[in-house]
C-alpha cells in the first residue's frame, strides 16, 4: 500500500520523535520517523534505552546466580531464558539430567510460550486500536498461567527454577490437575480471541497487506520465530534441531505464507493451540523419577570449552553462546536474542506505510526491549 | 580453546581427531583457497581463519552448493586479554540444516576487521554493538553509528565487555541516605 | 395589558403548572403564604428558632459537614490519583498486572494515564539506565504539581541486580525526588497496591503542604 502525495501541492516532510515513553511502543524503544502526510519516508530506530549489561555481569557471578539474569532477560518467558542457559552449562559440563526433569522444562516452557503469546494478543489489540477488551482477556488466562508458577516455583514472573543438570525441587503432588485446568482455561481463551479479532472485518481491513516481508529477505536478514514462519519460511528449532525430547513430539510448525502483519497473529494464536497440544503429548509421557542426577556439586566447575545452545523461545531464536576457561564463572556470555534480529527489518517494512501502520507493525515484530538491549 | 575431551586420568596420548562426521570435508574443500584450521566444540564443528581471509572465506561459505549457508545466527566477540580479541561468526543453513562456527583472532593493537554486511545484511546492527562494545573497527560498514550506548555523549575509548573495563562501584549502600534532598530548594 | 395575581385566566394557569387533574395543588394565592401553611413546601425550610450551644448554620442545614479545606483537596487528591505509564522493563508487567480485573487498581481511582501532562503519579517501574535518565527528568518536569513519584523495584530504588554495570543510574533518586519505595524484583501487585494505599496516608497527613511545590 504505497501512496504518493498528489504532486500540486508543495509539501515538507515532517520529523516525528516517537518514545522513549510512548504508551503504543512495548518498552523504551525510540523511532525517529520522517513523514510526508502520513506516509512514512524514512524509520530510524534507535534502542539501549535498557542496556544493563546482563551480559557482562553475569561473567563476575557464577554459574547458578546466572540464571537470575537470564530471567531477567526475556521477562514474558523466563523459562525459555533460562533453558538455553541450563542447557548450555549442561553441554559443557556433560552433565546428564533426568527423563522427568526434561519433561517437567518442556511442560513449562510451553506454558510460557502460551501465557507470552497471549501477552502479544492483549498488546496487540491495543496497538490495533481495541483498546481495553482483548488485553484483560489476555491477562485473566495469563493470570491462570502465572498463579500455577507460583505454585510450582514461588515466584510470578522471575522463576529462577532450572538448575544445570534438572530443576531446583520437585514439582507439587496435584501438577497434573492443574497443568489440565490452566489447559482448559486457555483452550476458552483462545476461543474468545478468535470469536473477537480473527474474524473482525475491520481488523482484517487494518492488518492484511501491511508490513510485508518476504521469505528471502527474512533468512538474509535471520528473523526467528513467529515472524519468520509467517513468511513461509519453516524455521522452528523445535524441529530442525530438536532439543529436550521434542524429537518424540508429534507437531508440524506452523508456517503461514502472506508475510503481513495478520498471519503473525494468525500464526501466534494457531501456536497456543498447538502448545495447548504439545502440553498434552508431555503430560500422557511424564513419569515419577528424580529431577537432579544423583552427584550435583555444589560448587559447578567447569571445564574450558565454548557451546553455543540455540533453543525456540516464543519469540524466536534465543541462543546462549557460553566460552568457559575452567574456573566457577564463565568467561565470555553472549546472549543471541530474537528481537534484536527480528528488530532490524521494522524499517524495511514500514517505509512506504502509513503512519498508524507503522506501530502495528512494530506491535506485530513482538519486542520485549530487555531482550533487545539486554 | 582445546577441545571438550574431559582429561581424567588420561595419560596415553589421544589419537589426532580427523574430524569424520561433521562438515570439516565440506568445509575444507569450500575453503581450499585460505588457510583454515578446524577443532570440534560441543555441538558443532569450529573453523579458525586468518584475519585477512575472514570475509572471502564466508562468503566462499555463502555461495557454496553443498554448504549454502544463507543464514547468519550470531556475531560476535570474546576478549581474551593479552591474546586479543576473537571475533566469532555463527552460520547456519537453512535448506540443508547445518551449522558451523567461524572464528578469527585481532590482535589488541590492531583491531579492525572487514564488514560482514557484504555477505550477510543481518551482520548490521550485530557488528555495531561489537564495535562499541569491544572497540572493534569494522572497515566498510554503512551505518557506524553506536547502538546501545549514547550516541549524544562521545563515549568512543568506553568499551565495556572489555575485561579492561572495570565494574561500578556502589555509590550509597542501603540505609546511608537518599540521592536526592527532598527539602533542598530546587527546580523542583 | 399586566397580568396582576388573582386576574390570571385558567388557560395560563394549566399552562404554568403541570398536571391540570391534580388542579388542587395550583390555585392562584390571593396573597403571599406564611412558610408551614402551603402544603407542597418542603417541612425543613422552616424558621428555626435559634437554639443556644449549636451554630445557627448546623440547626438550619443539619446534613452539612465543616471541614478543614485542605483535608477536602487532600482527600479529593488521594481518591484519584493518576498514574503516568512509564513502565521501563520488567517491573512495568507487574504494574500492568495490578491494573488488570485480577488486583484490579481502578477500584481505588487509579487509572493509568498517558500523558505527563495529565498526571499525578510518577511510578518508575523498573532500571534506569543513563541513556533514559535526560528523559525520566523531563518527563518528571513536565508534570503540573502536586506531584508524586513511587519508585517501584529494586531497579529503581537503588540500581538492583543491575547495580555494578556502570551504565545503569544506581538508583532514580538520584534524579527525581521519590516518596515511596517499594521492594522486591518485581514487587508483587499486592506490594504495589500497598505502597499506593502509603502514598494515600502520606497525602492525607501532609495536606496543609498542598504537595510538593504547590
Amino acid at each position: 500500500m504505497v501512496v504518493e502525495a498528489p504532486s500540486e501541492f508543495e509539501t515538507q516532510d515532517l520529523l516525528i520523535n516517537v518514545g522513549p515513553q510512548h504508551p503504543s511502543t512495548h518498552g523504551v524503544f525510540r523511532m525517529v520517523l520522517e513523514i510526508d502526510g502520513e506516509v512514512v519516508k524514512d524509520l530510524v530506530p534507535y534502542i539501549g534505552y535498557l542496556h544493563r549489561g546482563a551480559e557482562k555481569l553475569c561473567e563476575n557471578n557464577d554459574f547458578r546466580q546466572g540464571i537470575g539474569y537470564m530471567d531477567r532477560t526475556e521477562y514474558l518467558a523466563a523459562h525459555n531464558a533460562e533453558l538455553s542457559y541450563v542447557m548450555a552449562v549442561e553441554a559443557l559440563g556433560e552433565i546428564e539430567v533426568p527423563e522427568r526433569a526434561q519433561w517437567i522444562r518442556m511442560i513449562l516452557c510451553e506454558l510460557n510460550r502460551i501465557s507470552s503469546h497471549f501477552m502479544f494478543l492483549g498488546a496487540f489489540g491495543i496497538d490495533v486500536g481495541v483498546f481495553g477488551t482483548p488485553f484483560i482477556y489476555a491477562w485473566r488466562e495469563r493470570e491462570t498461567i502465572i498463579d500455577l508458577f507460583e505454585e510450582i516455583s514461588g515466584d510470578r514472573m522471575m522463576y529462577a527454577y532450572f538448575r544445570a543438570g534438572g530443576l531446583a525441587w520437585e514439582v507439587p503432588a496435584n501438577f497434573e490437575n492443574r497443568v489440565r485446568e490452566v489447559l482448559a482455561s486457555a483452550q476458552q481463551g483462545v476461543k474468545d480471541f478468535d470469536g473477537l479479532l480473527t474474524e473482525n472485518e475491520i481488523f482484517i481491513a487494518r492488518t492484511k497487506g501491511v508490513g510485508f516481508i518476504s521469505a528471502e529477505d527474512a533468512i538474509e536478514m535471520g528473523m526467528s520465530g513467529p515472524t519468520i514462519r509467517a513468511s513461509g519460511v519453516p524455521l522452528d528449532i523445535r524441529k530442525t534441531e530438536p532439543y529436550l525430547f521434542y524429537d518424540q513430539l508429534d507437531f508440524e510448525p506452523i508456517t503461514a505464507n502472506g508475510g503481513d502483519v495478520f498471519d503473525r497473529y494468525i500464526v501466534r494464536l494457531q501456536e497456543i493451540s498447538q502448545s495447548i497440544d504439545l502440553i498434552g503429548q508431555c503430560l500422557e509421557r511424564l513419569q515419577p523419577g528424580p529431577i537432579t542426577p544423583e552427584r550435583m556439586p555444589r560448587m559447578l566447575r567447569l571445564p574450558e570449552g565454548e557451546a553455543y545452545i540455540r533453543t525456540e523461545a516464543p519469540r524466536g531464536e534465543y541462543g546462549v553462546y557460553m566460552v568457559s576457561k575452567g574456573g566457577n564463572k564463565p568467561h565470555r556470555l553472549k546472549v543471541r536474542s530474537a528481537c534484536l534480529s527480528n528488530l532490524q527489518v521494522l524499517k524495511q517494512m514500514s517505509v512506504g506505510q502509513y503512519v498508524a501502520d507503522a506501530i502495528i507493525i512494530l506491535g506485530s515484530i513482538d519486542i520485549v526491549l530487555s531482550e533487545v538491549d539486554r | 580453546m582445546t577441545t571438550d575431551e574431559t582429561n581424567g586420568e588420561a595419560v596415553e596420548e589421544t589419537p589426532p581427531d580427523t574430524f569424520e562426521g561433521t562438515l570439516w570435508p565440506d568445509v575444507n574443500r569450500a575453503l581450499s583457497a585460505v588457510d583454515v584450521r578446524p577443532e570440534r566444540g560441543a555441538l558443532d564443528l569450529i573453523v579458525h581463519l586468518p584475519r585477512k581471509d575472514v570475509i572471502r572465506g564466508l562468503g566462499m561459505l555463502k555461495h557454496d552448493d553443498e554448504l549454502h549457508f544463507d543464514y547468519l545466527r550470531s556475531l560476535t566477540a570474546v576478549d581474551n586479554e593479552d591474546e586479543g580479541v576473537d571475533v566469532v561468526y555463527h552460520l547456519y543453513s537453512v535448506s540443508k540444516n547445518h551449522n558451523l562456527t567461524v572464528k578469527t583472532t585481532l590482535a589488541n593493537e590492531d583491531k579492525v576487521l572487514e564488514t560482514a554486511t557484504t555477505v550477510w545484511q543481518a551482520a548490521n546492527w550485530l557488528e555495531r554493538e561489537v564495535a562499541e562494545m569491544f572497540g572493534v573497527t569494522f572497515n566498510g560498514h554503512p551505518d557506524p553509528r553506536p547502538l546501545l550506548m549514547p550516541e549524544d555523549v562521545d563515549l568512543s575509548d568506553v568499551h565495556p565487555l572489555l575485561k579492561s573495563h572495570p565494574f561500578a562501584e556502589i555509590d550509597v549502600l542501603q540505609g546511608e541516605g537518599l540521592g536526592h534532598d527532598r527539602d533542598a530548594p530546587g527546580d523542583v | 395589558m399586566a397580568i396582576t395575581p388573582g386576574t390570571a385566566t385558567t388557560e395560563t394557569a394549566e399552562l404554568a403548572v403541570a398536571p391540570p387533574e391534580t388542579a388542587s395543588e395550583a390555585p392562584p394565592a390571593p396573597e403571599p403564604m406564611m412558610p408551614g401553611e402551603h402544603p407542597n413546601e418542603i417541612p425543613a425550610l422552616v424558621p428555626i428558632v435559634p437554639q443556644p450551644g449549636k451554630a445557627l448554620y448546623r440547626q438550619a442545614l443539619p446534613g452539612v459537614m465543616q471541614v478543614p479545606a485542605d483535608l477536602v483537596l487532600a482527600a479529593a487528591r488521594k481518591s484519584s490519583l493518576w498514574p503516568m505509564t512509564f513502565g521501563l522493563a520488567c517491573c512495568a508487567i507487574e504494574m500492568i498486572g495490578t491494573y488488570m480485573s485480577h488486583y484490579d487498581l481502578d477500584r481505588f481511582g487509579i487509572v493509568p494515564w498517558p500523558s505527563p501532562r495529565q498526571s499525578d503519579v510518577m511510578i518508575v517501574a523498573g532500571t534506569v539506565t543513563k541513556k533514559m535518565a535526560p528523559a525520566v527528568k523531563l518527563l518528571y518536569e513536565q508534570m503540573p504539581n502536586p506531584k508524586w513519584v513511587i519508585s517501584m523495584g529494586a531497579c529503581a530504588t537503588n540500581g538492583g541486580p543491575y547495580t555494578r554495570y556502570d551504565r545503569v543510574l544506581q538508583g532514580v533518586d538520584k534524579i527525581v525526588p521519590v516518596d515511596v519505595y517499594v521492594p522486591g524484583c518485581p514487587p508483587r501487585p499486592e506490594a504495589l497496591i500497598d505502597s499506593f494505599l502509603a502514598l494515600q496516608d502520606m497525602i492525607m497527613e501532609e495536606r496543609s503542604t498542598e504537595g510538593r511545590g504547590a
